[in-house]
């Protein structure tokens, strides 16, 4: 008997992303495909027209959108099986692709496997990324439109086997223009935009083997990582920079940038699990990474003072960075209802150099002698995890964390006859201890509370965890037709020091609901609240006066919806409608009262508490029609809105129609 | 100008030594004990009778069974039973043939408590590297078990066998990541461009050491080591002669939200000088030398808007070749 595929996703309730409006979730064909000899097929593809049209800021919606016009294969999918698992050259064949023609989004995945004698596996991406100079309350400056492109590629050879060989390629590029700026002739100087090509390409190899014995598994990878950026920089013409009061000129500046480096790494695996009760496993890596780069850079104008300036940068070097891991963890779990495990972890890493830097003045005939920066940073961390079911509906969990950070820290200046040198050692320990409780009363539903608490004594940066805790639950009911979920967990840090404060407190809620009540409807929604507040200390000039007694307050209360309807219509239609509503309310006040990100005429401690606040929305329905024309064929229209706007910076804001007309085929 | 030779990179102190000892004794003192108790459970029945017994009854499951990765134990033929085919994760049938059924006289999954499902699935799956961290993830210790994410019978995507897709999984608990995923900043996980798995592993990880080792859970290491950021943002990875010793030391989470942001480039603050000016105090004893993270020099007049995006001048703000200051 023919069983079709039910063209809507109505098999059980969960929650799902508010997608983009295209490609349609929808499948044709028959659900078991067809056979062809002694393989079975199954495939199906999407071909159609995007369209779009933006009124505003086009480029803001470049950066979050960024759908086009065109014919697209909107998505694509194909499986071939063996019906007896012993296939000639293959017994799978996995492909699936989306937005291939055009889009910003593109990617395929293909695997194809013969059981117990290979299986090649591959992922390939297209990732298009624009910037156009976006920030917040100020003028931006660098501008980026690149295309990034990913590709993995896996070979395994016998891979149900206790010994493996396997080999992988990966490739990473981007390209595109930019946009940046460079800061000439002095600390006071003005910014002048520069034109860059990006090119960037990473490249991966690596081989390896795994083999199985005597109950242990050891696998070892070799591996090669080589990293090239050859970015060439071009001032337009002369400049006279972004500052119409500022007098510095900009006649000509030519920059090369090139550097490459390669990464060779080495990883070795060691695993052992007794059934039932005891494991272990292993890990060690080394990686010895290595980039040779140089700069020269020349540039000609006027300083701001007036006076001819040829100055010519040249910097020479290579750095290294030798990066050791290794992970050991021991986990015991005798009988069902209790398990213990413990995880030592360490990571060094050493960033040095055997190079000088020379920065070099023509104009003034001085040179500045920049010693590579070394810092080395190693990481200790152990952790204690248990799991004890009480009953089979009470679990209690608890676990313990220690790490501990050493850096070292090296610095050299040289300049004319004044040097500088400069070491530093500083150590980090944190402890911190978790706890939860898990509860399932019934099968439908389960309750999770979990809390931590943290001390650290020397936290690198201000912001960073010092004195911390959090405190979470969620409570879920689960049936096969509705799911119900909340979930709160709030997280607070606290990080002093001698004149100094930052608190930082966030507090996350959510509310889920999905419901899958009959075979042509289901519904679901979500709403999620993100809190944020800070307050920290900060120092900064204004008008030459050095202000520290000031305070950065930011707040942030973000309200974020989305809610969905699936339908299947009479006539074989089915229709999909789907609102998200993204909403930062900022601290609550009106736009009226809000300032400036700075107010000029207003130093002092208010300055920032006014400033922190980011009110903004972003909504974005959709809504989709597909209509079954045939067992094979599927006409499908989408339609979706976009809007943003912002109380913040103007001309920011956008509304953006987007749509799709296609068709879904099998033959 | 000398520098001052390098003392012994970094050597274990004494009180860290003592401690591991201590810990590894504790585990040592544990094994015997697990053992005995492990001794006394009772062996499962050996009475296996093989897959094709189960297609009679189970016709529905059998007819997509090629398709399943698990068909490949069946096809094979050399595996012994309780590696071969229904068996292999349901257990031996015989009771339940006699029985003609019921979900009480096999290993139904849908009746395993989570330890006890995950335990099934580990038995043959158990040492795959990428699951190494299994006992001991925020998954395990949530009671998620394998079949929460997984179909074996009814997978909704070609590969992994999941019940829905991956982004879907996850969001599913993970309410407040879904939200950030919808903002107007945010990785392309919902365009279909990138997976969680990009960065996350489900079925857990090492401790993050390249940070605190505390958080995030979860989270890849790169093959060499490394944070997962690196693998696709490889020109952020260095060595740079002048690091920006907070993305070394605390990752790129400083300043950026990975998930999702309502700020552009998923930075932590709407507004860049503040996020700068958090760190750049000079208070305290943080930084590379303890003396506080330099403040801006007394050329930045803060109150002009000229001098408010700081990355218009420092525009190596990840580090750079040339220029301590990021300069270019």
């Amino acid at each position: 008997m023919k069983r079709y595929i039910l063209t809507a996703i109505l098999t059980g309730a969960t929650l799902l992303a508010q997608p983009v409006v295209a490609p349609t979730a929808a499948t044709v064909g028959r659900v078991r495909g067809e056979d062809v000899n002694n393989y079975n097929v199954v495939h199906w593809f999407e071909t159609g027209y995007r369209f779009h049209s933006v009124d505003g800021n086009r480029g803001r919606y470049r950066s979050d959108v960024n759908f086009g016009n065109g014919v697209r294969l909107l998505q694509s999918h194909l499986t071939v099986h063996s019906k007896e698992g012993h296939g000639r050259l293959f017994d799978e064949i996995a492909l699936n692709t989306q937005g291939l023609g055009n889009d910003p989004y593109q990617s395929s995945a293909l695997r194809i496997q013969r059981n117990s004698l290979y299986r090649y596996e591959m992922n390939w991406r297209i990732n298009e990324y624009v910037n156009p100079g976006l920030t917040t309350g100020t003028l931006g400056g660098h501008f980026l439109n690149t295309r990034r492109q990913l590709q993995d590629h896996q070979f395994t050879l016998f891979p149900q086997s206790s010994f493996r060989l396997f080999a992988g390629y990966s490739r990473n590029t981007q390209d595109g223009p930019g946009l940046t700026s460079v800061q000439l002739f002095d600390s006071r100087g003005d910014e002048f935009p520069l034109l860059a090509g990006i090119g960037r390409r990473q490249r991966d190899y690596h081989v390896g083997a795994e083999v199985g014995l005597m109950g242990f598994r050891f696998t070892v990878l070799r591996g090669w990582q080589q990293f090239r950026e050859s970015t060439p920089y071009r001032l337009e013409g002369p400049s006279a920079g972004v500052n119409a009061n500022d007098t510095t000129t900009l006649t000509s500046l030519s920059r090369a940038e090139p550097f490459e480096g390669s990464t060779p790494f080495w990883r070795f695996l060691l695993n052992r699990e007794t059934r039932g009760w005891f494991s272990a496993n292993g890990r060690f890596s080394y990686a010895g990474s290595r980039r040779n780069f140089l700069l020269e850079e020349a540039a000609i104008g006027t300083a701001r003072f007036g006076a001819a300036q040829n100055r010519q940068i040249l910097v020479a070097g290579s750095g290294r960075r030798p990066v050791s891991t290794g992970a050991l963890t021991l986990g015991f779990h005798p009988g069902q209802r209790f398990t213990l495990a413990n995880h030592t972890a360490f990571h060094q890493v050493l960033m040095d150099g055997d190079s000088v830097l020379r920065d070099f003045n023509n104009a003034t005939q001085l040179a500045n002698v920049l010693r590579f920066q070394s810092l080395g940073i190693r990481t200790v961390t152990n952790s204690t995890d248990a799991l004890f079911w009480i009953t089979p509906q009470v679990a209690l969990y608890g676990g313990h964390r220690f790490s501990t950070r050493r850096i070292r820290s090296r610095e050299g200046f040289a300049s004319g006859t004044f040097s500088e040198l400069f070491a530093a050692t500083q150590q980090n320990r944190l402890h911190s201890g978790v706890g939860g409780l898990r509860l399932h009363p019934t099968r439908a539903v389960s309750i999770s509370l979990d809390s931590e608490i943290g001390r650290a004594d020397q936290p690198f940066t201000p912001v960073a965890e010092r004195n911390y805790h959090a405190l979470g639950g969620r409570a879920q009911y689960k049936t096969k037709s509705l799911l119900l979920a909340a979930s709160a967990r709030a997280n607070y840090n606290f990080n002093s020091a001698n004149l100094f404060r930052h608190s930082s407190r966030s507090r996350n809620y959510s509310l889920d609901a999905s419901w899958t009540g009959r075979s042509w409807i289901s519904f679901d929604a979500s709403y999620s609240k993100l809190h944020l507040d800070t307050l920290t200390g900060i120092a900064y000039f204004a008008a030459f006066e050095f202000l520290e007694t000031d305070r950065s307050f930011y707040a942030s209360n973000i309200h974020a919806g989305t809610a969905t309807v699936r339908l299947s219509l009479p006539r074989n239609t089915d229709l999909f409608l789907g609102y998200s509503r993204v909403q930062d309310v900022g601290d609550g006040r009106a736009a009226a009262a809000r300032q400036p990100a700075f107010s000029p005429v207003r130093t002092g401690p208010e300055a920032f508490r006014i400033a922190q606040t980011f009110p903004m929305s972003y909504d974005s329905p959709l809504s989709r029609l597909s209509v079954r024309l045939h067992d094979k064929l599927r006409w499908n229209f989408g339609y979706q809105f976009y809007r943003y706007g912002e109380d913040f910076t103007p001309g920011m804001g956008y509304r953006a129609h987007t749509g799709y007309s296609s068709l879904l085929w099998s033959f | 100008m000398k520098f001052t030779p390098a003392a012994p990179a970094f050597s274990y102190s004494e009180k860290m030594r003592v401690r591991l000892w201590s810990i590894f004794l504790f585990l040592g003192l544990l094994l015997p004990i697990a053992g005995i108790l492990r001794a006394g459970q009772a062996s499962a029945s050996q009475s296996y009778v093989g897959s094709s017994a189960c297609k009679t009854c189970h016709a529905d499951v059998w007819l997509n069974f090629y398709k399943n990765a698990h068909y490949k134990s069946l096809a094979s033929g050399k595996e012994p039973p309780e590696k071969t085919g229904c068996e292999s994760c349901h257990g031996p049938g015989q009771a339940h043939l006699e029985a003609r059924g019921g979900k009480e006289t096999i290993q139904a999954f849908s009746l395993l408590s989570p330890p006890k499902s995950m335990d099934a699935c580990l038995a043959c799956h158990a040492d795959q590297f990428s699951r190494f961290q299994i006992r001991r993830s925020s998954h395990t210790q949530a009671s998620v078990a394998c079949s929460n994410c997984h179909s074996i019978h009814k997978p909704a995507t070609p590969r992994h066998s999941l019940a829905r897709q991956q982004r879907d999984l996850c969001y599913g608990c993970h309410a407040g990541v879904r939200a950030q995923f919808t903002m107007p900043f945010k990785h392309r996980v919902n365009e279909g461009a990138m997976q969680c798995t990009d960065c996350h592993n489900p079925h857990g990880a090492a401790s993050p050491a390249w940070r605190m080792g505390v958080r995030p859970a979860m989270t890849h290491t790169s093959a060499s080591g490394e944070q997962s950021c690196v693998v696709c943002h490889a020109d952020k990875r260095g060595p740079f002669a002048f690091e920006h010793p907070a993305v070394r030391v605390d990752g790129c989470e400083t300043c950026h939200s990975p998930h999702g942001s309502t700020n552009p480039r998923m930075l932590r603050r709407p507004v860049v000088f503040t996020l700068c000016l958090e760190c750049h105090s000079g208070a305290g004893n943080f930084g590379r030398r303890r003396d506080g993270i330099s403040t801006q020099s007394g050329s930045h007049n803060m109150a002009d808007p000229r001098y408010q995006n700081c990355t218009t001048c420092h525009v190596r703000i990840h580090g750079s070749n040339a220029d301590p200051l990021f300069l270019r």
